[in-house]
């Protein structure tokens, strides 16, 4: 992506993950410049687990569904929307943008989380 | 039987009772299925006949996700060797199923939202039930018990949805 582009907080990197390419996000020097770290979050039991993970912009975050059913990862404040993720399937973000935030199943909304992006500095 | 009271009160909407009697993991297997089987029925012709948005996703995903519970029940069935056996509640849960099924067939438009919210909220209220009184405590094989604790919140979001469903229609 174009340096020139403004920052976003997340970029899907599902398919770059699945073709090897290397991740970065648009515009910063998160993903890029150092080792962004992979966290993963099950998505068993109709939640979110850990409910509440900390993290560095420039991470990757995967949901994996261990339900038997589909799930999203929904989070308007954080403008990622996983649409659903099929039982046995994953999804993943890389997030840019330091923060709090929250999301949910859009599916089952009781079943909540939340990230807590530091900055990079 | 008291469950079978229980889960017939939920398929008439009537508040459930309270429950004493203990059936066999085979017996409950042929519960989960068919309580199952029945939600998937309801949503199937919801997500088609319904007249809200909201109802036709709702109905949609009851089918899904009671689908999902399905397969997983039989695949652990199938590696338990367990065959499951049919018993007065899960053949009272089939009739009631298919007797519900006519009713909504029959309605249409606002009508028919109602009667199908109105019957999920009871019927998941009273599943739960049923679930935290008998089925989970009752339930010998750890998988088995495993993989109803782990649905039960599941359907509780299900109830939740179906609430603010039920609200929104004006109940």
């Amino acid at each position: 992506m174009a340096p020139s582009r403004p920052r976003t907080l997340v970029t899907v990197v599902a398919a770059a993950l699945a073709s090897g390419l290397a991740l970065g996000a648009c515009g910063g020097p998160s993903a890029a410049d150092r080792d962004a770290v992979t966290h993963t979050v099950r998505m068993s039991g109709t939640s979110f687990v850990p409910a509440e993970i900390t993290i560095t912009a420039g991470d990757r975050v995967t949901w994996l569904n261990e339900d038997y059913f589909p799930h999203t990862a929904t989070s308007e404040a954080a403008g990622f929307d996983s649409g659903a993720v099929a039982a046995g399937d994953s999804w993943t973000v890389v997030i840019d943008r330091p923060g709090t935030f929250d999301y949910v199943c859009s599916l089952h909304p009781p079943m909540v989380g939340r990230l807590i992006v530091h900055d990079t500095e | 039987m008291h469950w079978t009271a229980a889960l017939t009160a939920a398929a008439l909407a009537l508040p459930a009772v309270v429950v004493a009697q203990t059936p066999t993991d085979a017996q409950i297997a042929a519960i989960v299925v068919t309580a199952n089987q029945v939600d998937i029925d309801a949503g199937k012709l919801a997500a088609s006949k319904g007249a809200s948005a909201d109802v036709r996703a709702f109905g949609e995903m009851m089918a899904t996700d009671h689908a999902g519970v399905n397969k997983a029940a039989a695949e652990l069935a199938a590696r338990l060797k367990l065959t499951p056996e049919e018993n007065d509640t899960s053949r009272s849960l089939k009739a009631d199923g298919d007797r519900h099924l006519e009713q909504l067939r029959g309605l249409s438009g606002a009508a028919f939202d109602r009667a199908y919210i109105d019957r999920e909220v009871a019927y998941h209220q009273a599943v739960l039930d049923v679930l935290d009184r008998t089925l989970i405590p009752s339930a010998q094989n750890a998988a088995l018990r495993n993989l109803l604790e782990k649905v039960r919140p599941a359907f509780v979001a299900h109830l939740e949805r179906a609430r603010q469903i039920q609200s929104a229609l004006g109940r």
